[in-house]
């Protein structure tokens, strides 16, 4: 069993919902845990699917907050986005995106197939470090995004309790895909 | 805090370094993983400063390398990796070594070279980093070239190019050496075939990397792809393969980037392409082809070692580790790098020949593993563009990679003939070429390939594809026959028979030879006729069972065709055929004994009625009943005019076979909810039967509840509505479904009275429809029980919640023909106490309530609905049962009259009371004008006066006129009450008098001055009759009237005053609608 708490770094593609929920529940269980968009925007539902409102990474949550405030309160409080964004400004203060962050991880969790190729490209290798990048197709609503952080909750602390993490990872990944019927893309990058 | 130690040391003071290094080191072995792992961190680091200390350090990682712990050992090995260079690097800088740096540098070598073996260990992770050293491992050894894609970390790293030829110690043409071996260990360790996910994974990636930094590789890797995906490892799991996939898909996009690629790109295209991408994206990532100056020149090294590594893989020809003279410079029509696949692949095109092909097809059927491996299934998808060119060309390539593989291919051979293959080699000779090689590559792992469910080795995986393409291929230009011959093929794949490969190859001779064939059957099938003529019984079963197919059926025709007398060659044939079966064990099959016994059975049970129960015997004497054999018997069973036979005889199974009697009993109590009303009941019974026996009653039980348990789905299962009408899923539950579930239940209810919790627990989850359902179905077996079963009394004692409904309706049931028990009562009485205080509890067993309870219940009872409370009078008053048990009643019917009078206004409102009064004057029969006197005479001794007492009397008027007299008497009386103190009384009191005059006239009298004036302004038309009346006295009489009474009688008359008129007449109409309202008369 690792000894420090496993570094993970849930991926989604605006860093709002499901890695943030993730996120929360993960920090929760004491893992040391980041969150992260790989977007080239932060994108929020607008009032009509082709009207999205479009932040850039800068943002903090509290701005996007009022934003969307003084735009149409009774909306977005009604689609849940207001209080996504009330639970995430209480966890950091802004969206980070991936592809500009330096920090080595453990686990890299992606929710969408086609990350996993921007998670692997992402950066150019130095030290070797090999990182699993491990994807589950989570939807990108409230009630799968919640059902998704358990999962993953779940995953890493059997991972945190593997004796050589990988070594038993292609089993436990596995009993997974079995237990929740989703599959999980498995691979593994380097620093 | 060490981590402070190491920043402190490396980066603020490097003068330390040599003071604190040893203290540092000795941590290495430290007890804690981390703290080891901390050193290798701090030695990198440490040498990475000063390239002295690597002479020094070297050797404690060499020890760390070696640790326990998986997870020192890996870091170790990323330590190694940047070490190896920085090695490297700092020796060649040197020119010159000490014999301390040699001694450094053959140990590193060494390391490298476990590190290199560390590929073979068991543990995932340890083969991941091992991988990655690999790769970085070959980028070292190898030159950086102009067109090289190097990461900008990574400029200033040392590279083959950057070692000078003339270097004392380190070898320039040994590390290319070194670094080719390397990568042939990289691609060797990639074909093995139980490679897992990771590490394969990590391999295409070091792979993409290698072809990147190092496009002089492109060729190795653009091949080893090629054979990768063409022998997917057959232990990956389903996800892993398309995780293996994806990650091809993203480094074929990488490799294809580059702009070496361009060689390779209908390579590459192609396998992207079976990946699953669109062409228009693979153009979209194809980078523009280039200029042909531009194109790639290689360094004169490269062009030597490509030349040394084709030989190589071909086979095991090692040439000298020496770069080939520089002379060769190809044109660019050409491609730069033909290797082995590439000529075998050129070599075999022409000869695919749809007639090669579809030979070849067959001929690999022999080799084909007996069950589809299930990786096979899984990536397998129908070749789209077969027969093109393109299509073949990729086959043609695909062979040759599995041939140079295997080891095999035509340019071996073809370099020993020394001469151009095409035109001297005849087809017929490539295909018998081609056929042994495959059958070489199949001998090669000869275990694996039969009765193993492992899954089968590569090799058999791709000839499979292969020859699923190969079929492909052929399908559009062949001629017909061939086709046939594919057709036949594709049904023996994909049915894939349990017979081996071998097996399959005598059939298809079968079929070349039919004529002796078809011969040898008539010839025998003639002979049997004969015997059959002559009816040898018993040699007759021997010889056929001995035959397969025709006879037998022939004989068992004859015997159907007059069973009674020919019973006997029946017996004799079921008993040879499963004697043949035991004989043959363990291996037996059933099928020819089933086959004898169906039919038997199914002839019979064809026939019209027999009355020789030869069914029955047959059945019974059969040594073992088959699933296809119960099938009958259950057809048999469900034949109206058989019905009896057909269930006896199976029960006579289920007793006298123990060993699989459930599977009998099963088919039985599937009859049990049949359609069919006489096979229901027939089962019903015949369960019934079977319940009192102990051994088989869990099991019905059991069934039962099962099938009462399908009522809490929202919609009937498919189950109900048997195996052959497939009804659409959602159909709504009907009366007839919900019986279906609950026949054999409600049938064993009356037996076990334990069971009704359970329709209690089943009846609180179901939907409404069912709900009502189940309360119309249970009466029959609810009474059936009777309101002494403990069970049932049990039940009403604990009322599952929502369930209240069912218990009511028992205790309806129960009490609709009996009056119920105290028990019950009491049961009830505490259920409506102290858990749910639904007054309509107590309807069912009111008669058993005392006559306090009922008093008390009557507000709530009345305020029912109407039907509900005549059903209460009903009971309270015993008109509902015939046998007049009224006596039973707590109330009698005067009471009951009374206790409606005394109810609390406050409780409930008086029209529900005065519509319950109604119900009773409805009741003429009971209500005699006897009982309504009695009733009378007492509301009129109660203080105050109950409201409604005037309202009871006028309706008792109306209905017994004869009562005059006595109602005279009531109205005296009351006056003697001082009636006027009650307005509502009084104002009944008048309106009695009006209608009851000239009777009344005399109690008028008796009333005091002021209430007659009273009286008479509510009714101011009686004042003048009543004068005349009084006018009409004797004297004598006359003189007893008060003369303040007479006052009154005249006085109005006196003065007539028509204002006084005005609101006499309108307090009456008042009235009047005080009338409608309270006082309805009949």
């Amino acid at each position: 069993m690792p000894s420090h708490p496993l570094r993970v770094a849930v991926v989604c593609s605006s860093n709002q919902n499901r890695s943030m929920e993730a996120h929360n529940i993960l920090s929760k269980r004491g893992f040391e845990v980041r969150s992260f968009g790989t977007g080239s925007h932060v994108k929020l539902p607008g009032p009509a699917p082709d009207k999205p409102n479009v932040y850039d990474f800068k943002t903090t949550y509290e701005q996007m907050y009022n934003d969307l405030v003084r735009k149409d309160k009774e909306l977005y409080t009604q689609n849940g986005i207001l209080h996504m964004l009330d639970r995430n400004k209480r966890i950091k203060s802004r969206p980070e995106r991936f592809q500009s962050c330096k920090d080595q991880f453990d686990l890299v969790i992606t929710f969408v197939k086609y990350q996993l190729g921007i998670v692997n490209t992402s950066r150019e290798q130095e030290t070797f470090t090999p990182v699993h990048v491990i994807n589950v197709d989570i939807q990108d609503n409230h009630e799968e995004a919640t059902l998704g952080a358990f999962l993953i909750c779940e995953l890493c602390q059997c991972i945190q309790h593997t004796d050589d993490m990988e070594n038993e990872m292609d089993e436990l990944l596995q009993e997974f895909e079995d237990k929740s019927n989703r599959p999980f893309l498995h691979t593994v990058c380097f620093y | 805090f060490i981590i402070q130690v190491q920043e402190l040391i490396i980066n603020k003071d490097p003068s330390l370094l040599d003071n604190f290094l040893d203290e540092i080191i000795a941590f290495q072995t430290d007890k804690s993983m981390e703290v080891r792992k901390f050193v290798i961190g701090f030695i990198e680091e440490a040498c990475k400063r000063d390239n002295e200390l690597l002479l020094k350090l070297i050797a404690n990682l060499n020890m760390l390398l070696k640790d326990e712990s998986v997870n020192v050992v890996k870091k170790a090995i990323l330590t190694l990796t940047q070490l190896y260079k920085v090695a490297l690097q700092w020796f060649v800088r040197s020119k010159t070594m000490s014999d301390m740096q040699e001694a450094c540098w053959d140990m590193v070598t060494q390391m490298k070279e476990e590190v290199l073996a560390m590929l073979e260990v068991d543990n995932d992770g340890v083969r991941t980093h091992a991988i990655k050293f690999t790769e970085s491992l070959i980028i070292t050894l190898s030159p950086r070239t102009s067109d090289s894609d190097t990461p900008k970390r990574q400029e200033g790293d040392i590279s083959l190019d950057k070692i000078s030829k003339d270097h004392a110690y380190i070898r320039y043409d040994t590390l290319c050496g070194e670094g080719k071996s390397a990568l042939e260990q990289l691609l060797k360790f990639m074909v093995h075939p139980a490679i897992s996910s990771i590490n394969l994974t990590t391999a295409l990636g070091s792979l993409a990397t290698l072809a990147r930094q190092r496009p002089m590789f492109m060729s190795e890797v653009v091949q080893a792809y090629e054979t990768l995906h063409a022998n997917l490892p057959p232990t990956l799991a389903k996800s892993q393969v398309s995780s293996v996939r994806k990650n091809l898909k993203l480094h074929l996009m990488a490799v294809l980037k580059h702009p070496c690629s361009l060689e390779f790109q209908g390579q590459i295209s192609t396998l992207l392409l079976d990946l699953g991408m669109s062409q228009n994206e693979i153009t979209r990532h194809t980078p523009a082809p280039r200029e042909p100056r531009k194109r790639p020149r290689h360094e004169p090294y490269t062009e030597g070692k490509k030349l040394k590594i084709e030989p190589a893989l071909i086979e095991d020809d090692e040439d000298k580790e020496e770069p080939a003279p520089p002379s060769i410079s190809k044109p660019s029509s050409v491609p730069v790098v033909q290797s082995a696949i590439d000529l075998t692949a050129e070599f075999l095109r022409p000869l695919l020949s749809p007639e090669n092909v579809a030979n070849l097809v067959l001929i690999s059927m022999v080799y084909l593993p007996d069950v589809m491996p299930a990786s096979f299934q899984a990536t397998y998808t129908p070749v789209e563009s077969a027969g093109t060119d393109a299509q073949i060309k990729h086959l043609a390539r695909m062979m040759a990679t599995q041939m140079t593989a295997a080891g095999v291919g035509p340019d071996s051979k073809m370099t020993e003939h020394n001469g151009p293959p095409n035109s001297q080699i005849s087809n017929m000779e490539m295909l018998i070429f081609i056929s042994e090689n495959l059958a070489k590559l199949k001998r090669g792992k000869p275990p694996r390939s039969r009765g193993c469910l492992s899954p089968s080795s590569p090799p058999h995986r791709s000839s499979e594809s292969e020859a699923v393409q190969l079929s492909h291929i052929k399908a559009n230009p062949v001629p017909c026959h061939l086709t046939i011959l594919t057709v036949s093929f594709d049904l023996i794949f994909f049915r894939t028979p349990g017979t081996s490969g071998k097996r399959k190859v005598f059939r298809l001779a079968d079929v070349i030879q039919p004529l002796t064939d078809t011969q040898l059957e008539k010839l025998t099938n003639m002979a049997v006729k004969q015997i059959l003529e002559r009816v040898r019984v018993k040699l007759l079963s021997r010889l056929v069972t001995q035959f397969e197919g025709m006879m037998k059926d022939d004989v068992l025709e004859f015997i159907l065709e007059d069973i009674r007398t020919r019973s006997d060659l029946a017996f004799s044939l079921l008993y040879q055929e499963y004697n043949t079966y035991l004989s043959q064990q363990p291996t037996g099959l059933l099928d020819s004994y089933d086959h004898c016994l169906f039919t038997l059975l199914s002839g019979l049970q064809e026939k019209p009625e027999q009355r020789d129960g030869l069914f029955t015997k047959i059945v019974l004497e059969a040594p073992l009943i088959t699933e296809s054999a119960l099938e009958v018997i259950r057809r048999y069973c469900e034949d109206e005019s058989r019905v009896y036979l057909g269930m006896t005889t199976l029960k006579e199974l289920i007793v006298k076979r123990p060993s699989r009697q459930f599977q009998y009993l099963h088919v039985l109590l599937d009859l049990s909810s049949h359609e069919k009303e006489k096979v229901r009941s027939n089962a019903l019974s015949f369960i019934k039967r079977m319940y009192e026996k102990d051994q088989l009653r869990d099991y019905i039980e059991k069934f039962a509840l099962n099938y009462m348990q399908l009522l809490v789905h929202p919609n009937p299962p498919s189950l109900l509505f048997g195996a052959d009408k497939d009804t659409e899923v959602a159909s709504p539950w009907t009366e007839d479904t919900v019986r279906q579930c609950l026949y054999l239940y409600l049938s064993l209810l009356p037996l076990n009275h334990r069971l009704v919790h359970e329709l209690a627990s089943v009846y609180t989850e179901a939907i409404a429809d069912i709900k009502r359902s189940v309360l119309r179905v249970i009466e029959q077996p609810i009474r059936g029980m009777g309101m002494k079963s403990p069970q049932l009394l049990l039940l009403v004692e604990n009322c599952p919640k929502g369930a209240e409904t069912l218990v009511t309706r028992c205790l309806h049931i129960l009490t609709d023909k009996v009056p119920p028990s105290p028990e019950l009562v009491e049961r009830v009485r505490d259920l409506y106490h102290k858990r749910v205080p639904d007054v309509r509890f107590l309807i069912p067993v009111i008669n058993g309530l005392e006559k306090k309870e009922v008093t008390q219940a009557l507000p709530k009872l009345i305020k029912l609905n109407p039907i509900v409370v005549k059903e209460v009078f009903n009971r309270l008053l015993g008109t509902q049962h015939s046998e007049g048990s009224s006596s039973m009643s707590p109330l009698t019917p005067g009471e009951l009259l009374i206790s409606l009078h005394n109810v609390d206004s406050t409780k409930c409102d008086m029209k529900s009371i005065i519509k319950a009064t109604n119900l009773c004057f409805g009741e003429k029969n009971v209500y005699t004008s006897e009982v309504l006197a009695v009733v009378m005479q007492q509301l009129m001794e109660q203080s105050p006066l109950p409201i409604l007492l005037m309202r009871t009397v006028i309706q008792s008027l109306s209905m017994y006129p004869r009562l005059g007299g006595f109602v005279m008497n009531i109205l005296s009386r009351l006056i003697v009450k001082q009636v006027w103190k009650y307005p509502k009384v009084w104002e009944g009191f008048v309106k009695c008098c009006q209608r009851t005059k000239p009777q009344s006239y005399s109690v008028l009298l008796q009333l005091p001055p002021a209430q007659l004036t009273s009286v008479f302004e509510r009714c101011p038309e009686m004042r003048e009759p009543l004068l005349q009346h009084v006018h009409s006295f004797t004297p004598h009489q006359q003189a007893h009237i008060p003369a303040s009474i007479m006052t009154v009688l005249e006085a109005n008359s006196k003065q007539p005053e028509p204002e006084a008129m005005q609101p006499v007449v309108l307090e009456r109409q008042v009235m009047g609608t005080k009338t409608t309202d309270g006082y309805v008369c009949h």
